[in-house]
């Protein structure tokens, strides 16, 4: 395929994400860090990973994967913040309020990233566009969040040009991608400037002789899907980049999964198990939330040497209960060879099913009582707190497990 | 500079029927009262069933940056942390 045209349709998808996220909402609520270079990493000690920082500290080279004892040589006045959860689930409530005012077509892409489709919306009134509605939205998320707090606004044909339109003129900016000016826009950019688009997938764009966005977009849709990619994701990055919609399909939830990374690296298994045990049970309270058992579970551990072990596994058995999780998850930790310190530890369950614990597998003759358990435990624990009622191995972790923000997905805020 | 407090402290609070909003006036601790100058964010956090205002603030000097917490089951203010504004 080789003359499929830019999608000249009027630009009706808005891109919206919150300026350095936690940074910025830390600026807000302490306005005496505000204008100065600010880090929020995931532990204030040297080894801490910086999760946001400020423009201030953007500018000075600290970013998202710098950590804190970086963050320090490049800035000794660096302000370093550990992230406070509760008040960006509360920023990101308010952010989805303010455009709810406009139509309910939004999506959350994070914590701190909308998109929304304003197609046939009654906002778009005679006279009104949407890079009018776009300063509006913009203003609006200022008095509900604070004056200190920006956007960038991206507005495009597509899902995939308005968060490229979003990207440009950082921070407070408001960007519009049209068939006009795509070739134009595309000439200023690189590669790893388009969303999707990693250092791997830049190599082997550049092994076909692509080195630009300008040289992307003009590639044939064929060379694309046979030789590039060897997929139908050539042919979608074809109409993608043309300004079709491919991205808006949605998924739907597949996995729970709860990932820590550890401030005490060890091979301690007892530790490691009893970390495994917080995990599993942060992991079966969602399970259990949204009325599904799980019947695949995966174990990822990453080392100080950089060595990882992974391992997955159906399960005969549905997994409801904690100590159903606990108990698959327990047995891949055993079959780990540990060649160094544990640094990160993760456990995801998936192939989701609506929760039907009636069903007992032929042996499982305690099913209904242990569902009844974990049903009990789970309300002493909405009322009293987190891990009020905890699983004895549990006993004296305190609190080894932050509350912490994931990356993506924020369907459970909702 | 960021310290963790976590004293319970008096707090005077106005409740202003107009903009239908409470929120901290001023408060007294170690000796000195602090007038609110401008609240920098309010939110709220569940621990069980229990509901509890955050509300971090400046004083009307702007030299310090208070972070305060309303246990809505006691109606106890605690001081959870101060900052200055500089490197930790």
């Amino acid at each position: 395929m080789t003359d499929l045209q830019l999608n000249d349709a009027k630009p009706l998808i808005m891109h919206i994400d919150l300026n350095s996220c936690f940074a910025i909402i830390e600026q807000q609520a302490n306005p005496l860090i505000r204008y100065k270079p600010v880090a929020v990493a995931a532990y204030d000690t040297p080894g801490g990973m910086v999760l946001a920082a400020s423009y201030e500290a953007k500018r000075l080279g600290i970013k998202l994967g710098v950590n804190v004892r970086q963050a320090r040589e490049l800035c000794p006045e660096v302000i370093v913040m550990i992230p406070d959860p509760a008040k960006y689930r509360d920023a990101h409530r308010r952010f989805r309020e303010v455009l709810l005012n406009y139509t309910s077509e939004i999506t959350p892409k994070s914590i701190d990233e909308f998109v929304i489709d304003f197609a046939g919306s009654p906002s778009l009134r005679a006279g009104r566009t949407l890079t009018d509605v776009g300063y509006e939205i913009k203003e609006k998320i200022k008095q509900s969040l604070g004056e200190y707090v920006t956007v960038n606004v991206g507005i495009g044909p597509n899902r995939f040009l308005a968060k490229v339109a979003a990207g440009l003129n950082k921070p407070d900016g408001l960007n519009v991608i049209t068939a006009k000016n795509l070739r134009k826009t595309f000439a200023k950019l690189d590669l790893t400037d388009l969303p999707g688009i990693n250092v791997r997938y830049e190599a082997r764009l550049n092994i076909h002789g692509i080195y630009s966005p300008l040289q992307f977009l003009d590639s044939d849709g064929d060379h694309l899907k046979k030789r590039v990619f060897k997929s139908k994701v050539g042919m979608d990055w074809y109409y993608r980049l043309r300004g079709w919609e491919v991205d808006d399909v949605n998924w739907g939830r597949k996995s729970y999964g709860h990932q820590y990374a550890l401030s005490h690296k060890t091979t301690d298994r007892q530790y490691l198990s009893q970390l495994l045990m917080k995990l599993c049970e942060k992991t079966g309270r969602r399970l259990r939330g949204s009325g599904h058992t799980a019947r695949g579970i995966h174990l990822w551990l990453t080392f100080a040497n950089h060595q990882y072990f992974s391992r997955g596994k159906n399960t005969h058995s549905q997994m409801y209960a904690t100590q159903d999780i606990y108990f698959q998850a327990q047995r891949l930790l055993n079959q780990a060879i540990m060649p160094d310190n544990v640094t990160n530890m993760s456990v995801t369950i998936y192939k989701l099913e609506s929760c039907d614990p009636e069903q007992m597998g032929l042996f499982d003759g305690t099913r209904i009582d242990k569902k009844a358990l974990a049903q009990a435990a789970d309300k002493v624990n909405d009322r009293y707190g987190e891990f009020t009622v905890v699983p004895a191995i549990m006993a004296s972790m305190d609190d080894l497990i932050l509350d912490r923000i994931a990356f993506g997905n924020v369907k459970d805020l909702y | 500079m960021r310290e963790k407090i976590n004293q319970e402290i008096g707090v005077i609070t106005v409740f202003s029927a107009r903009l239908k909003a409470a929120a901290p006036y001023l408060l007294h601790w170690h000796n000195n009262d602090y007038q609110v100058g401008e609240i920098g964010y309010h939110h709220t956090i569940k621990r069980g069933e229990t509901l509890h205002h955050i509300f971090e603030v400046t004083d009307k000097d702007s030299s310090m940056c208070f972070r305060l917490r309303l246990d809505t089951s006691n109606l106890h203010w605690t001081l959870e942390a101060i900052s200055d504004g500089l490197a930790t």
